[in-house]
């Protein structure tokens, strides 16, 4: 009675998981294992407690490779315990390699599938590896969650927009209240002026002077002929014009503004702004010496290799490792050649933080050059900027020397940070 | 020509001037107007500026072989670069002694009994807290593997629990410079000294 009532069981599952179970591993190892999978899978406990034990043992050791719901390094691993007897699940947890090399066909064909990666040996007791089986089986029961953490900066950042147009909205009706105002004083300035016009031509007893002043028309034209009217418009103009030219004179050589399209639409906004990824991550030489270089597509692929692959823009990085092509990316700031920078020496040893030249590049989605990077605009760092002096004795004679005869902190500027041959050579 | 037709010339000289200037500046793909180009650009082999256009500068270039003043590329390298890497073998010299870590990527066994050349110190434990959150943070978070890409990324370990808690320090050092599982190798962001700098912090979260 119970034999038939399993084998009733066994065909129902087999019958749902069948399609599942053709793509991965072939529908022989299916009725090989199968069998015995079928008979032994209610030796899993399901009591709720063993289920919970088991889902920290799998958090902590097994998810690093391991979904219930779909594949990450290793595979998915719903319906274990349909697929594969549990003999067999523990002894490969415990020590996968003993296993393959014990020649059991389905834990080669796995070893195979993926890549020969080795899963590392277990050491658990019977009573964890009943906890983790109880765990995998009770979560594949379950509907495979939705990521939603995607989807909470999305609705973020269109609550600020809507805030962004309510305060235009705002600042466009206090204008316009203001303009209303300013027209409606018009109007009543302009109806008194008419009343009082009236009233005095009225009263026979105004001498002549009084009424030609009274009847007096403004004439439009006559104004904008007038000698201080022509003076002034003139003036602004000149002005206007010279100041124009000599803004574009400052910015010939200046390349403040410069954004260039890159060959991979890559967002400091998305990498440092929204997933905090240091800068000194990518630009590895920012501390070490004069570039802050550009990485290398490797350093890419720490995180790429997992993380969208299948992102258009991403797939070019793909292409690049593949073919070792260099990606060619444009570079947006170009200090000119008779200036000598040195990244290491502001960041590492100045403690200058990348914001302050490089403007809030976690919100840039395509980098544009911040500052204008002259001359003027070094130096006058240079004057304000105090050297912090503390903890190294380096600077301590040239700290006492400077007190000596000066009562102000001991900037850049002290230290020689003013001198031509030290950026010009 | 009249002497209005002179008046309105001068006029429209004037209001193009402002506009001309303003088309100066960069903006978007436009790097804007050089001044001075000669000493703007490098004639030696600048390793993060290549210019691979060899009409670039024409106008201005006295160089013998005939190319624009500021191409700067080595025909020499492959795709031009200006950047080669060391000759293999080549062992670069360092002020701390290390010498190349040449333990194989699949060794974890010879590489797990390593041990860590730094002295256990706070010093070293804050430098390694400061590297640790510039280059593991992102993903393994304060330990946890809740870091901001680890979310992401899903299954992240936590440091102080199962088989992880357990990890020697050459293990976790191989781990960092090779990789492992879906961690990149760090081997080529770190040297040797921040990256057991880096083992000393991580053992400390092994513990908490």
């Amino acid at each position: 009675m119970l034999e038939r009532q399993s084998m009733m069981l066994f065909k129902k599952l087999t019958a749902r998981s069948s399609l599942l179970v053709v793509m991965m591993f072939g529908l022989f190892t299916v009725m090989a294992t199968g069998i015995a999978s079928a008979q032994d899978a209610a030796s899993i406990p399901t009591d709720p407690a063993v289920v919970g034990a088991g889902k920290t043992l799998f958090d902590d050791n097994c998810a690093v490779c391991h979904k219930v719901h779909g594949q990450l390094l290793g595979p998915a691993l719903k319906d274990l315990s349909k697929r594969r007897d549990v003999a067999w699940s523990k002894a490969f947890i415990l020590n996968s390699q003993k296993v393959i090399q014990s020649g059991d066909a389905d834990a080669v064909a796995l070893y195979e599938e993926y890549g020969k990666l080795e899963m590392p040996a277990h050491d658990f007791s019977d009573d964890e590896l009943n906890a983790i089986l109880a765990y995998i089986k009770d979560e594949s029961a379950k509907a495979p969650e939705v990521a939603q953490a995607e989807e909470a900066p999305a609705a973020e950042e269109a609550v600020q927009e809507l805030a962004g147009i309510f305060d235009n909205k705002y600042m466009s009706i206090i204008l316009a209240v203001n303009l209303l105002i300013l027209v409606l004083i018009l109007i009543v300035l302009g109806l008194t002026i008419n009343v009082l016009t009236k009233y005095l031509n009225e009263k026979a007893e105004l001498a002549e002077e009084d009424r030609e002043l009274a009847s007096q028309r403004f004439d439009f034209r006559a104004m904008l002929a007038s000698k201080p009217v022509v003076f002034f418009v003139t003036l602004l103009f000149v002005t206007l014009v010279t100041k124009t030219v000599l803004d574009g004179l400052f910015s010939i050589g200046v390349q403040q503004g410069y954004a260039p399209t890159q060959p991979i639409a890559f967002s400091h906004e998305v990498h440092a702004g929204q997933y905090e990824i240091d800068c000194n991550y990518c630009h590895t030489g920012v501390t070490k010496s004069k570039n802050a270089n550009i990485p290398s597509a490797n350093i890419c692929m720490n995180c790429h290799s997992t993380i969208k692959t299948d992102s258009e823009e991403v797939q070019k990085i793909f292409a690049a490792v593949e073919n070792n092509q260099p990606i060619e990316w444009v570079r947006v700031h170009n200090l000119p050649d008779l200036a000598y920078f040195n990244h290491a020496q502001h960041v590492k040893v100045g403690g200058v933080e990348c914001q302050t030249c490089h403007g809030e590049i976690q919100e840039m989605a395509v980098v544009k050059q911040h500052a204008d990077l002259t001359m003027g605009w070094c130096v006058s760092c240079h004057r304000e900027t105090k050297v912090n002096a503390e903890g190294n004795p380096y600077y301590d004679k040239l700290v006492e020397a400077h007190n000596k005869r000066s009562k102000e902190p001991l900037t850049v500027e002290d230290i020689g940070g003013l001198e031509c041959s030290k950026c010009h050579y | 020509m009249n002497k209005s037709a002179y008046k309105i010339l001068n006029t429209a000289l004037v209001c193009a001037l402002p506009v001309l200037m303003f088309s100066c500046r960069a903006k978007d793909n436009y790097q804007g107007l050089e001044f001075s180009p000669n000493m703007y650009h490098s004639v030696a082999y600048e390793p993060l500026k290549q210019i691979t256009d060899k009409e670039a500068g024409m106008w201005v270039s006295n160089r013998a072989d005939g190319k624009g003043e500021y191409y700067n590329s080595n025909e020499f390298n492959p795709h031009r670069m200006n950047m080669r890497e060391p000759v293999a073998g080549t062992v670069s010299r360092n002020k701390d002694g290390f010498l190349p870590y040449r333990i194989k990527k699949d060794d974890w066994e010879t590489a797990a009994k390593n041990l860590n050349p730094l002295p256990d110190n706070d010093a070293v434990l804050s430098e390694g807290e400061i590297l640790y959150g510039k280059f593991c943070q992102p993903c393994h978070g304060l330990g946890d593997g809740q870091g901001p890409v680890g979310k992401v990324m899903m299954g992240v370990p936590a440091y102080n629990k199962g088989r992880l808690a357990k990890l020697s320090e050459g293990h976790i050092f191989h781990a960092i410079t090779f990789g492992k599982g879906r961690m990149g190798a760090h081997g080529s962001q770190l040297n040797q000294k921040e990256r057991w700098q880096i083992v000393r912090y991580v053992q400390a979260l092994q513990q908490k």
